[in-house]
Protein backbone atom coordinates (compact mmCIF):
# COMPACT_ATOMS: atom_id res chain seq x y z
CA UNK A 1 0.00 0.00 0.00
CA UNK A 2 3.15 2.49 0.57
CA UNK A 3 3.95 1.52 -2.81
CA UNK A 4 1.07 2.78 -4.34
CA UNK A 5 1.02 6.01 -2.32
CA UNK A 6 4.22 6.60 -3.94
CA UNK A 7 3.06 6.31 -6.85
CA UNK A 8 0.07 8.57 -6.85
CA UNK A 9 2.74 11.13 -5.62
CA UNK A 10 5.66 10.59 -7.91
CA UNK A 11 3.30 10.29 -11.19
CA UNK A 12 2.27 14.09 -9.92
CA UNK A 13 5.63 15.44 -9.07
CA UNK A 14 7.34 13.74 -12.30
CA UNK A 15 4.63 15.29 -14.31
CA UNK A 16 4.96 18.26 -12.73
CA UNK A 17 8.65 18.93 -13.09
CA UNK A 18 9.24 20.36 -10.63
CA UNK A 19 7.19 22.96 -10.44
CA UNK A 20 4.73 23.63 -7.68
CA UNK A 21 1.70 22.55 -9.78
CA UNK A 22 0.71 21.23 -13.01
CA UNK A 23 0.03 23.32 -16.25
CA UNK A 24 -2.76 22.90 -18.61
CA UNK A 25 -0.36 20.41 -20.90
CA UNK A 26 1.15 18.22 -18.29
CA UNK A 27 -2.15 17.94 -17.01
CA UNK A 28 -3.44 16.33 -20.21
CA UNK A 29 -0.32 14.54 -20.45
CA UNK A 30 -0.48 12.90 -17.17
CA UNK A 31 -4.25 11.98 -18.12
CA UNK A 32 -3.94 10.41 -21.03
CA UNK A 33 -0.43 8.49 -20.26
CA UNK A 34 -2.10 7.65 -16.82
CA UNK A 35 -5.78 7.36 -16.64
CA UNK A 36 -6.57 6.62 -20.53
CA UNK A 37 -7.90 3.30 -19.51
CA UNK A 38 -10.68 4.38 -16.48
CA UNK A 39 -11.52 7.86 -18.41
CA UNK A 40 -13.38 8.06 -21.54
CA UNK A 41 -12.34 11.13 -23.39
CA UNK A 42 -8.83 11.60 -22.08
CA UNK A 43 -7.95 11.94 -25.91
CA UNK A 44 -10.14 15.22 -26.21
CA UNK A 45 -8.41 18.47 -25.10
CA UNK A 46 -11.47 19.86 -24.82
CA UNK A 47 -12.84 17.18 -22.42
CA UNK A 48 -9.74 17.35 -20.62
CA UNK A 49 -9.93 21.36 -20.34
CA UNK A 50 -13.26 20.69 -18.58
CA UNK A 51 -11.99 18.02 -16.08
CA UNK A 52 -9.30 20.43 -15.20
CA UNK A 53 -11.66 23.17 -14.89
CA UNK A 54 -13.84 21.11 -12.26
CA UNK A 55 -10.58 20.58 -10.27
CA UNK A 56 -9.32 24.02 -9.79
CA UNK A 57 -11.36 24.87 -6.67
CA UNK A 58 -8.55 27.59 -6.53
CA UNK A 59 -9.26 29.15 -10.11
CA UNK A 60 -5.42 29.76 -10.82
CA UNK A 61 -5.78 27.57 -13.62
CA UNK A 62 -3.53 24.67 -12.96
CA UNK A 63 -3.67 21.88 -11.02
CA UNK A 64 -2.46 21.70 -7.46
CA UNK A 65 -1.67 18.76 -5.66
CA UNK A 66 -4.47 18.43 -3.68
CA UNK A 67 -6.55 19.00 -6.40
CA UNK A 68 -4.59 16.18 -8.20
CA UNK A 69 -5.74 14.24 -4.91
CA UNK A 70 -9.26 15.23 -5.52
CA UNK A 71 -9.49 13.79 -8.99
CA UNK A 72 -7.72 10.24 -6.92
CA UNK A 73 -9.50 10.22 -4.85
CA UNK A 74 -13.09 10.92 -6.65
CA UNK A 75 -12.02 8.22 -9.23
CA UNK A 76 -10.81 5.34 -6.46
CA UNK A 77 -14.45 5.82 -4.88
CA UNK A 78 -16.31 5.24 -8.43
CA UNK A 79 -13.94 2.13 -8.86
CA UNK A 80 -14.64 0.68 -6.02
CA UNK A 81 -18.18 1.45 -6.11
CA UNK A 82 -18.33 -0.34 -9.72
CA UNK A 83 -16.49 -3.24 -8.25
CA UNK A 84 -18.69 -3.46 -4.72
CA UNK A 85 -21.98 -3.31 -7.02
CA UNK A 86 -20.45 -5.89 -9.46
CA UNK A 87 -20.09 -8.39 -6.97
CA UNK A 88 -23.14 -8.14 -5.52
CA UNK A 89 -22.24 -6.24 -2.26
CA UNK A 90 -25.32 -3.79 -0.87
CA UNK A 91 -23.93 -1.02 0.35
CA UNK A 92 -25.40 1.82 -1.40
CA UNK A 93 -23.70 4.66 -1.94
CA UNK A 94 -24.52 7.73 -0.13
CA UNK A 95 -24.35 11.34 -1.12
CA UNK B 1 -2.69 -2.24 -19.62
CA UNK B 2 -3.44 -0.39 -16.63
CA UNK B 3 -0.98 2.21 -16.16
CA UNK B 4 1.00 3.03 -13.16
CA UNK B 5 -1.53 5.19 -11.76
CA UNK B 6 -4.54 3.05 -12.02
CA UNK B 7 -2.88 0.09 -10.92
CA UNK B 8 -2.26 1.88 -7.76
CA UNK B 9 -5.67 3.18 -7.29
CA UNK B 10 -6.94 -0.57 -8.30
CA UNK B 11 -4.17 -1.79 -5.36
CA UNK B 12 -5.87 0.56 -2.71
CA UNK B 13 -9.07 -0.94 -3.28
CA UNK B 14 -7.65 -4.15 -3.17
CA UNK B 15 -6.23 -3.94 0.36
CA UNK B 16 -9.57 -1.72 1.83
CA UNK B 17 -12.34 -4.65 1.01
CA UNK B 18 -9.16 -7.38 2.47
CA UNK B 19 -9.23 -5.83 5.49
CA UNK B 20 -12.73 -4.75 5.36
CA UNK B 21 -13.57 -8.23 4.55
CA UNK B 22 -12.55 -9.89 7.78
CA UNK B 23 -15.26 -9.10 10.52
CA UNK B 24 -18.33 -6.78 10.82
CA UNK B 25 -19.93 -5.35 7.79
CA UNK B 26 -18.19 -6.62 4.65
CA UNK B 27 -17.79 -2.57 3.08
CA UNK B 28 -16.36 -1.27 6.14
CA UNK B 29 -13.22 -1.02 8.28
CA UNK B 30 -13.82 -1.96 12.46
CA UNK B 31 -11.35 -0.51 14.53
CA UNK B 32 -9.60 -3.77 14.41
CA UNK B 33 -9.40 -3.94 11.00
CA UNK B 34 -7.83 -0.58 10.66
CA UNK B 35 -5.49 -1.19 12.84
CA UNK B 36 -4.57 -4.78 11.20
CA UNK B 37 -4.19 -2.78 7.71
CA UNK B 38 -1.66 0.10 9.47
CA UNK B 39 0.31 -2.43 11.34
CA UNK B 40 1.04 -5.02 7.51
CA UNK B 41 0.50 -2.36 5.29
CA UNK B 42 1.28 1.27 6.36
CA UNK B 43 3.97 0.04 9.36
CA UNK B 44 7.21 2.65 7.32
CA UNK B 45 5.29 5.18 6.99
CA UNK B 46 3.49 4.98 10.28
CA UNK B 47 6.00 4.20 13.27
CA UNK B 48 3.66 5.12 16.36
CA UNK B 49 1.09 3.18 15.44
CA UNK B 50 1.92 0.49 17.83
CA UNK B 51 0.55 3.20 20.23
CA UNK B 52 -3.33 2.52 21.13
CA UNK B 53 -4.60 6.35 21.09
CA UNK B 54 -3.20 6.88 17.36
CA UNK B 55 -5.61 4.24 16.40
CA UNK B 56 -8.38 5.83 18.34
CA UNK B 57 -7.33 9.31 16.70
CA UNK B 58 -7.19 7.94 13.55
CA UNK B 59 -10.05 6.08 13.28
CA UNK B 60 -11.99 9.43 15.05
CA UNK B 61 -10.69 11.87 12.37
CA UNK B 62 -11.53 9.64 9.34
CA UNK B 63 -14.87 8.40 10.73
CA UNK B 64 -16.89 10.97 9.06
CA UNK B 65 -20.33 9.84 9.17
CA UNK B 66 -19.93 8.85 12.69
CA UNK B 67 -21.17 4.93 12.63
CA UNK B 68 -18.05 3.59 14.27
CA UNK B 69 -16.32 2.31 11.15
CA UNK B 70 -14.71 3.44 8.11
CA UNK B 71 -15.75 3.05 4.95
CA UNK B 72 -14.10 3.45 1.47
CA UNK B 73 -14.66 7.46 0.83
CA UNK B 74 -12.98 7.92 4.44
CA UNK B 75 -10.30 5.45 4.08
CA UNK B 76 -10.06 7.66 0.88
CA UNK B 77 -8.93 10.12 3.12
CA UNK B 78 -5.97 8.51 4.83
CA UNK B 79 -4.57 7.86 1.64
CA UNK B 80 -5.12 11.57 0.72
CA UNK B 81 -3.18 12.57 3.79
CA UNK B 82 -0.41 10.39 3.85
CA UNK B 83 0.10 11.75 0.02
CA UNK B 84 0.28 15.55 1.14
CA UNK B 85 2.78 14.23 4.03
CA UNK B 86 5.13 11.82 1.00
CA UNK B 87 4.56 14.68 -1.29
CA UNK B 88 6.70 16.92 1.05
CA UNK B 89 9.14 14.57 1.56
CA UNK B 90 9.46 13.13 -1.94
CA UNK B 91 9.99 16.35 -3.74
CA UNK B 92 12.53 17.56 -1.23
CA UNK B 93 14.42 13.83 -2.41
CA UNK B 94 13.54 14.34 -5.98
CA UNK B 95 14.96 18.09 -5.63
CA UNK B 96 18.35 16.55 -4.26
CA UNK B 97 18.95 13.80 -6.71
CA UNK B 98 17.48 15.96 -9.19
CA UNK B 99 16.07 13.08 -11.47
CA UNK B 100 12.51 12.96 -12.89
CA UNK B 101 13.20 9.57 -14.46
CA UNK B 102 10.47 7.21 -12.04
Amino acid sequence: MEGAIKTVVMQYLSSARGKESLGGKNFQKLVQGQLGNILSDTDSASAVKDMMKGLDDNQDGKVSFQEYLTLVGYLANSLSEQKSTASGHEEAPKH
Amino acid sequence: MPSELETAMESLIMVFHRYAGKEGRSGTLTRRELRTLMENELSGFLKSQKDPTTIDRIMKDLDANGDGEVNFEEFVSLVVGLSIACEACYRTQLKNTQTWNL
